[in-house]
């Protein structure tokens, strides 16, 4: 078979996927009567009640020199780690809000950090397309720099992001500007597998996100700057478990509903949406109406839940931080109207692993802690 | 004018007056009026003094010198008079008084004394502020014309303009005034209004004082703990103090005392003075005066400016390390090792041995980095020790000798010791270590009580990168950031290596190289991979025209037709096996993944194949292969000796690789232009100025650019963006994504058009390199530029008289070459205007040719440079002709 008669064949296969994909688009919507939000109306529930005291900023970290691109906590003792412009990465302890880590990069365009699941190492990767890990034990050098530890190489883009797998510490998945997530092996420096790329079914722009399902490890969701999410299972690397749309803009977020069944984005057209992990449906979308023209629309940067779900944060680029009521679709609070609130955007935050507070961190280089106040301890 | 009426006026201060100095400048025809100014609800009354006149320890508060009164007269000595009695109250003689103390000499300090009562303060304080004014006239010749315009309705004007100014001393946060206070503080040039008299002092030849000395001759005059300019207050009321003369203004003064505070807090006539060096740890920390009076936005900035300025910094020659005076790169060294000494001016020693620092003639202070390569040689008599025992060449202390005989070393005879920093030591001349001095848990002990520096671990210091970092202004002043960005194979990479090669020493590392070897090895398969596809299709359009030609001859034998199937580009089965699986191995895309294991196995194969007659007959025809780039000819020339695993890149052959590392992440280096004054016998100053500073080279790939550009927010400290588009690729096109075909230049105007309307981009300036230009004159001839629909409208005017080259004809003839180059240029200018609104630089290069591109640099650089100045003269002249524009 010659080469142009293969061409045309995948021209056509092309034309035929795309037309598969507009009619499942028209059936998906077709069977979709409702969304989270209506129905959760119809059965006469009700937004939960936020007063302005009940999430309260408690601490702020300064340190940074320059814009917070990332933060991650550490799964059990209270720690964050956040990467800035300055090119460094710090460990702070969030409780007595003191460094107890800086680390100085070689590259210092960083745009991820990542805490490994027993909190002695951390990751990092940005425009250098390489995942450096550094281990906080290690002895500091003459410069008092500590020494990295491990170079992941074999990206052909930037790395956006970085997660490890929750209950494997030599596990690590990265997402990558060159349409590809990787598994790596920590303590080789191997590729165990990549997912996309040149096999089909995988993403076709730059992937931003990364997110693991935390009941089981096997599964993890990407977003992409192709205005997909795509769901992966780390032993089938050849194609996408699912693939998400609906989303007008990049998506610049995804992170795993805690119940490890749907999974929540956040996106360059304002909107967060919940997808369904199964049955594929998009179940919610939380999108406020903006006055003005579409050009200033602050796009969703980071998003977390709490920890039942009930709650969805999200920063934008306007500085502003919602909380959604996920079931509601209703925002109960703005954060970004604290009178303590972040002056640029909010370019990141997390949520600590018992649910007790919430990190922020934003391009006015500050981290911000807030935890709840009054009669609520964690919803 | 405005500026003048700017230091007499203002709205929250009423007790603030001002008036005319004598004339001073050359002598005029005419008559010079005197202008006195005057205020009704001021006017002091005689009636007020008379009552502590009979005390006979009345406190009698000196005035300021009048500036005008040059060469500064000794204050009168602080005696004490019993106050005469003011003439009766009534404005003329007000006038007259002041008329009087206008004059200089005596008549001042007399004039003064009848005001002199400590509940008149304010009266005190009028005359302090009205000297403060009195400078202008003499300092500005016109100052007569003034007073002439002033005195007839002095009053109105006043009035009028007080509100007009008030927003100097209302320091609220309004949107223009924080525009106002940060554009002043950027600059020192703009701080011309405010000025008091001691600044007109200091600018008249006659008065050699420098700020500091004159600042004690005031202290002795003003009250202890009072404010320096309104001579109020108690050492219990906020101040904030100048950093040169450490002249203390109440919140109320310190905004007129000190102006925009272009180099931080200082007064006025302190600019561009040294600070105190016992003030040097209170830069950049604002004090709460000024939060008080300042929005924190200005504070900052004031700050900043503060710790940045040049006049604020450490200045090098002030010290002086083993009798040699510093250059600022061996004072940033300094500063920036690991364990920096505590730098002030003066005179130092530093054994470079041990690291042991201390001051000339004392014994040593700490222990710094050792090794760095600063000042001069250590003398014997460094320490001014006395006992005839030397350390690495100094004669060190008693104390030291006492520290010796503690750590248990032998100093009988008085030898004489090398001491290395890890407390190891030798006797002079012998090779065998003697010992180690800090091993002793001890001596960490003894060592304090002789106070004597003990070296710190840098293991123990863990993390202190907060205390050691750089300080800023280094940082931020001496590196100018270029971000190198444009399509892919437009030639960034080119010029990257290119200004690696031009401005540094090592211009690749071993490692760099042998990646940059893969990457050349890689791409050669790359190339044999297209080559390989293109003679494939080759045979087919052979073999097709070849059947074609028998249906034609059908009479022709069929056993024939049968052995004719072997085409010129057929190859044999051994090769077609190779060319198969590395067919195979590409469409998998994981071409990496068989290096380098490939070179040493394949190497005779690609001989073989590239000699085959097959794959020479495709190369002649590569011409109709699209996706074999242009460089490829100069590799593929060469295919045998790179495929081998020996091979080892030329500097010519990382040039014209593509890329620079195989990870295609960000790439960056640090250079400095290279003087080009060594032409000149003189280096000017500025030229100095130039040599110290950096400069970064930031390439990134253009992966992922375009609308989902994420990452473009982290070079907003770029100083300028350089965008690049090879000349030659109008008709040039490649496959995107989605298998569309593109024009390489349409895709090139996409990527520019979204850089430069990034946000973050707003204020940048452009850069255009139009690269590959030595490449246009071959391509113009075969492929006309208006193959590009950009440039469907080119229309060269081509000259009709050849023979006619003189200097008109010289523009007509130009060549095709630049003739397109500068059509090119005008549309990326125009499109680049119509977004921004700004202008766009054009260069043009080859990347091939190390002195365009270096031309190309240097124009950045002069780019940066000038763009600089343009700032800062549009706005003195918006600061300096009309400031009122800002209280609208």
């Amino acid at each position: 078979m010659s080469v142009a008669e293969l061409k045309e064949r995948h021209i056509a296969a092309t034309a035929t996927v795309n037309s598969l994909r507009e009619r499942l688009k028209q059936r998906r919507q077709l069977l979709l009567d409702t969304d989270v939000a209506a129905y959760a109306k119809s059965q006469g529930r009700s937004a939960i009640s936020f007063s302005t005291t009940d999430l309260i900023c408690c601490r702020t970290l300064q340190g940074h020199t320059g814009k917070v691109y990332s933060l991650d906590w550490t799964p059990e003792r209270n720690r964050i780690v956040s990467a800035s412009q300055d090119g460094r990465l710090i460990v702070w302890n969030a409780l007595t809000s003191q460094k107890t880590h800086a680390i100085k990069l070689q590259c210092p365009w960083v745009m991820t950090c990542a805490f490994a699941p027993n909190g002695q190492s951390v990751a990092c990767g940005g425009l250098d397309s390489a995942c450096s890990i550094f281990n906080l034990n290690s002895q500091v050098d003459r410069d008092g720099n500590i020494p990295v530890s491990r170079i992941l190489t074999g990206h052909k883009g930037y790395v956006y992001s970085c997660q490890y797998v929750p209950d494997q510490e030599t596990r690590l998945i990265t997402s990558s500007g060159d349409q590809t997530c990787v598994l790596w092996d920590v303590t080789t420096g191997q590729r165990i597998s990549v997912f996309g790329g040149e096999f089909p079914s995988g993403h076709t722009a730059d992937v931003l996100s990364v997110s693991i399902n935390s009941s089981n490890s096997n599964m993890f969701v990407s977003g992409s700057c192709d205005m997909t999410a795509r769901l992966w299972d780390t032993r089938i690397a050849s194609r996408a478990v699912g693939t998400y749309h609906g989303h007008q803009g990049d998506v610049n977020t995804v992170k795993f509903f805690p119940d490890g069944q749907r999974f929540g984005t956040g996106s360059d057209d304002s909107t967060c949406r919940l997808y369904d992990m199964r049955t594929g449906h998009q179940l919610q979308v939380y999108s406020q109406q903006h006055e003005g023209d579409d050009n200033d629309v602050p796009i969703v940067t980071s998003i977390a839940f709490s920890i039942s779900g009930r709650l969805l944060f999200a920063g934008y680029s306007s500085g502003d931080c919602y909380v959604w009521d996920t079931l509601m679709a209703e925002v109960v609070l703005n954060l970004g109207t604290f009178q303590n609130s972040h002056e640029a955007r909010i370019s990141c935050l997390g949520l600590s692993s018992d649910g007790s507070a919430l990190c922020t961190g934003s391009w006015d280089k500050n981290l911000k802690i807030w935890a709840f106040g009054g009669h609520r301890k964690v919803i | 004018m405005d500026r003048r009426r700017m230091v007499v006026l203002s709205a929250a201060e009423s007790a603030d007056y001002s008036f005319a100095d004598e004339y001073k400048g050359p002598p005029l025809p005419y008559d010079i009026p005197h202008a006195v100014p005057i205020d009704v609800d001021r006017i002091p009354l005689a009636a007020v003094a008379p009552v502590s006149a009979a005390l006979p320890d009345l406190p009698v508060v000196h005035p300021l010198p009048s500036p005008s009164s040059s060469p500064l007269k000794k204050p009168p000595p602080p005696h004490v008079t019993p106050a005469p009695p003011l003439p009766a109250a009534s404005p003329t003689s007000v006038i007259e008084n002041r008329a009087a103390m206008d004059r200089p000499g005596a008549e001042v300090s007399g004039a003064l004394g009848s005001f002199g009562f400590p509940d008149r303060s304010t009266d005190l304080s009028e005359v302090v502020d009205s000297s403060g004014a009195i400078g202008f006239s003499d300092e500005l010749g016109d100052g007569a014309a003034w007073s002439n315009e002033m005195m007839p309705n002095r009053l109105s004007t006043e009035s009028a303009l007080s509100s007009e100014f008030s927003f100097r001393s209302s320091a609220s946060g309004d949107g223009d005034e924080d525009e106002a206070v940060a554009l002043q503080a950027k600059k020192a040039l703009l701080v011309t209004f405010q000025e008091s008299g001691q600044s007109s002092c200091c600018m008249s030849p006659a008065v050699g004082v420098t700020p500091r000395a004159r600042s004690e001759d005031l202290e002795m005059k003003i009250k202890k703990g009072a404010c320096h300019r309104c001579l109020k207050g108690s050492r219990f009321t906020e101040k904030e103090t100048c950093l040169v003369c450490d002249a203390k203004y109440c919140s109320g003064c310190v905004l007129r005392a000190m102006g925009s505070m272009p180099e931080g807090r200082k007064c006025i006539s302190c600019i561009g003075f040294p600070i105190l060096e016992s003030n040097r740890e209170r830069l950049g920390r604002s004090s709460r005066v000024l939060k008080k009076l300042l929005s924190s936005r200005e504070v900052q900035l004031v700050m900043k400016a503060e710790k940045d300025c040049e006049a604020n910094q450490l200045r090098p020659e002030d010290i002086c390390v083993n009798g040699t005076k510093l250059s600022l790169e061996e004072m940033v060294l300094l500063q920036s090792c690991s364990c920096p000494p505590n730098l002030k001016p003066g005179l130092y020693w530093y054994d470079k041995v041990s690291g042991y620092w201390g001051k000339e003639g004392h014994k040593p202070d700490r222990i710094i980095t050792p090794h760095l390569n600063v000042g001069g040689t250590l003398m014997r008599n460094a320490s001014n020790g006395n006992t005839g025992i030397l350390i690495n060449g100094r004669e060190i202390t008693k104390v030291e000798l006492q520290m010796l005989k503690w750590a248990g070393v032998h100093c009988a005879g008085n030898p004489h010791f090398w001491l290395n920093a890890d407390g190891t030591y030798l006797e002079e001349g012998q090779k065998n270590v003697k010992g180690q001095i800090w091993e002793k848990p001890i001596m960490k002990l003894l060592c304090p009580v002789l106070s004597l520096p003990f070296p710190s671990k840098v293991a123990n210091e863990v993390n202190n990168l907060f205390n050691r970092a750089v300080p800023d202004c280094f940082d931020t002043k001496a590196l100018q950031k270029l971000l190198l960005v444009g399509h892919h194979e437009s030639g960034t990479s080119t010029i990257f290596k290119q200004a690696k090669f031009l401005y540094s020493s090592v211009p690749f590392s071993e490692d760099e190289r042998e990646d940059i070897k893969l990457m050349i090895q890689t791409s050669i398969y790359n190339y044999l991979a297209i080559l390989l596809e293109g003679r494939e299709r080759f045979e087919e359009e052979s073999l097709d025209e070849q059947r074609d030609k028998q249906h034609l001859d059908s009479s022709g034998d069929v056993a024939f037709g049968k052995q004719n199937k072997v085409t010129e580009y057929s190859i044999s089965p051994r090769l077609r096996a190779f060319s198969d699986w590395l067919l195979k191995i590409m469409a998998s895309g994981n071409l990496e993944a068989i290096f380098p294991a490939a070179t040493r196995e394949y190497a005779p194969l690609v001989e073989e194949l590239w000699k085959d007659s097959a794959i020479q007959a495709t190369y002649s025809r590569r011409n109709e292969l699209q996706s074999l780039p242009s460089y490829a000819s100069y590799f593929l020339e060469r295919v045998v000796d790179i495929s081998r695993a020996e091979y080892e890149p030329s500097d010519m052959d990382i040039l014209c690789a593509d890329g620079i590392n195989s990870s295609n992440g960000v790439a960056y280096t640090d250079f400095q232009f290279p003087c080009l004054a060594c032409v000149g016998s003189s280096i000017d100053d500025d030229d100095q100025q130039e040599a110290l500073l950096r400069y970064q080279l930031i390439r990134v790939h253009t992966m992922g650019l375009g609308e989902n550009c994420k990452w473009l927010g982290m070079f907003e400290d770029v100083r300028i963006v350089i965008f690049c588009v090879a000349i030659t690729d109008y008709d040039e096109y490649y496959e995107d994504a989605n298998g569309m075909v593109r024009n390489k230049m349409m895709e090139s105007r996409r990527i520019f058009e979204g850089i430069a309307s990034h946000p973050t981009f707003e204020q940048m300036d452009f850069l255009l390199i139009l690269s590959k230009i030595d490449l246009l004159d071959q391509k113009m001839d075969m492929a006309p530029l208006t193959l590009c629909d950009w440039f469907d409208d080119y229309n060269p005017v081509v000259s009709y008289h050849p023979h006619n080259k003189d200097r008109r004809g010289a523009q007509i003839g130009a060549t095709k070459a630049q003739q397109a180059f500068h059509y090119t240029a005008v549309k990326f200018k125009r499109l680049f205007f119509s977004i921004t609104g700004r202008k766009l630089y054009v260069a043009q290069a080859n990347g091939l040719d190390g002195d365009s591109v270096d031309a190309a640099l240097r124009y950045a650089k002069e780019i940066v440079k000038w763009e600089e100045r343009l700032v800062c003269d549009i706005l003195e002249s918006m600061y300096g002709t009309e400031p009122s524009s800002y209280s609208h």
